[in-house]
């Protein structure tokens, strides 16, 4: 039985584990329809600027990080030296390493290889949607077996829509004409995620921040406006949280 | 165009960038002791995050502020968002923000 070995042999750790990863899995259904998009434009983009379909392929299951994958693109068709496009991705792929500080307090005390696999698992919209889920978990139960097959069911839901889609744009590049704009099919795509997310006036301030901060910082170099943005918002969040909390607190008292 | 052996360069090392940066508190974060405060705000990192890798390709046109009519990608986002808004079906607000976007490009 594949069932058992995935989830393990104890009948009743594996219930929970499977029922969890079923629910995450889900979970991710509707944003599935982005992450199909998105992977099927960053493949069509990878052979439209020129890489082979070996090298391509190569990136798409390596490096699985689509905003990186499209930021260094323009930078190999204009042959900018190897350097500058990997500090430019670097600096794209920063907003991971808050990401990876924002798992860290669920995850931070699994073995180490197990941490490994799911940091190349995490994106974007796996994050988001597992805050979403578990963002206000007190601190004592966070990163429990539910916690983490849920988890798991988001990314692997995720990595199965990407890659397929992915390769699909890699192998039919050619009859993909550049006029459907379907570039612009992916952005929608993270709109519609994005937009059930602006919950409360924390995330609402936050969010309209980064936006600014997203615009006025767009012309810096090295993508820098990207993490700018984030680290941004997320301050103007924490600002907005503390700021409630004591309102709560002053009408209460 | 980056010659064929550069691309590999540029491949592998995107590959270590992605590991090294997605991992970087997963694998150090034990070292690194966040307050609870920090970690309680780290949860609006993932909608500040995506808000900040859309509205720039939807706000500006070759590098400057469009927030008019003239401006079918902002018009098309804003569709979306009311069908998502009114119907909250991911795919309706996809298609029809397409077809908005379609639309004004070709009147």
């Amino acid at each position: 039985m594949t069932g058992r070995s995935v989830f393990g042999t104890d009948p009743t750790v594996a219930a929970v584990r499977r029922e969890a990863f079923l629910r995450g899995a889900r979970a991710a259904g509707p944003a599935l329809v982005a992450t199909s998009i998105w992977g099927l434009v960053t493949g069509v983009a990878m052979i439209k600027t020129g890489l082979t379909t070996a090298q391509a392929l190569a990136m798409t299951l390596f490096v699985y990080a689509g905003s990186a994958q499209i930021a260094a693109l323009p930078l190999i068709a204009a042959d900018a030296p190897v350097w500058v496009a990997l500090l430019t991705a670097t600096v794209v792929n920063l907003r991971f390493v808050i990401f990876s500080a924002t798992l860290w307090p669920y995850f931070g005390r699994m073995p180490l290889k197990r941490r490994l696999v799911l940091g190349y698992i995490t994106g974007d919209i796996s994050l988001a949607l597992f805050m979403a889920r578990y963002g206000y978990t007190p601190a004592a139960q966070r990163g429990n077996t539910e916690q983490i097959w849920y988890f798991l069911g988001i990314c692997c839901a995720t990595w199965l829509s990407w890659q397929p889609m992915s390769i699909i744009g890699i192998l039919l590049a050619g009859l993909i004409p550049g006029q459907w704009g379907l570039e612009f099919a992916a952005i929608l795509a993270l709109i519609a995620i994005t937009v059930p997310m602006f919950h409360g006036r924390p995330a609402v301030a936050g969010c309209l921040t980064a936006g600014v901060v997203a615009v006025l910082a767009a012309a810096l170099p090295l993508k820098l406006g990207l993490v700018l943005a984030v680290i941004a918002g997320v301050a103007v969040a924490m600002a907005a949280d503390v700021f409630a909390e004591r309102n709560t607190k002053g009408r209460a008292a | 165009m980056m010659s064929s052996g550069e691309i590999w360069l540029t491949v592998a090392g995107l590959t270590l960038v992605t590991i090294v940066t997605r991992n970087a508190f997963l694998v150090l974060g034990h070292k690194v002791a966040l307050p609870e405060r920090v970690q309680h705000a780290l949860r609006y990192a993932p909608a500040c995050a995506l808000v900040a890798l859309i509205v720039p390709e939807v706000a500006l046109q070759s590098g400057t502020l469009a927030l008019g009519f003239g401006n079918p990608k902002l018009i098309a986002s804003v569709v979306a968002a009311a069908t998502l808004l009114l119907t909250r079906r991911a795919v309706a607000a996809i298609a029809l923000g397409m077809l908005a976007f379609t639309l004004i490009r070709l009147l």
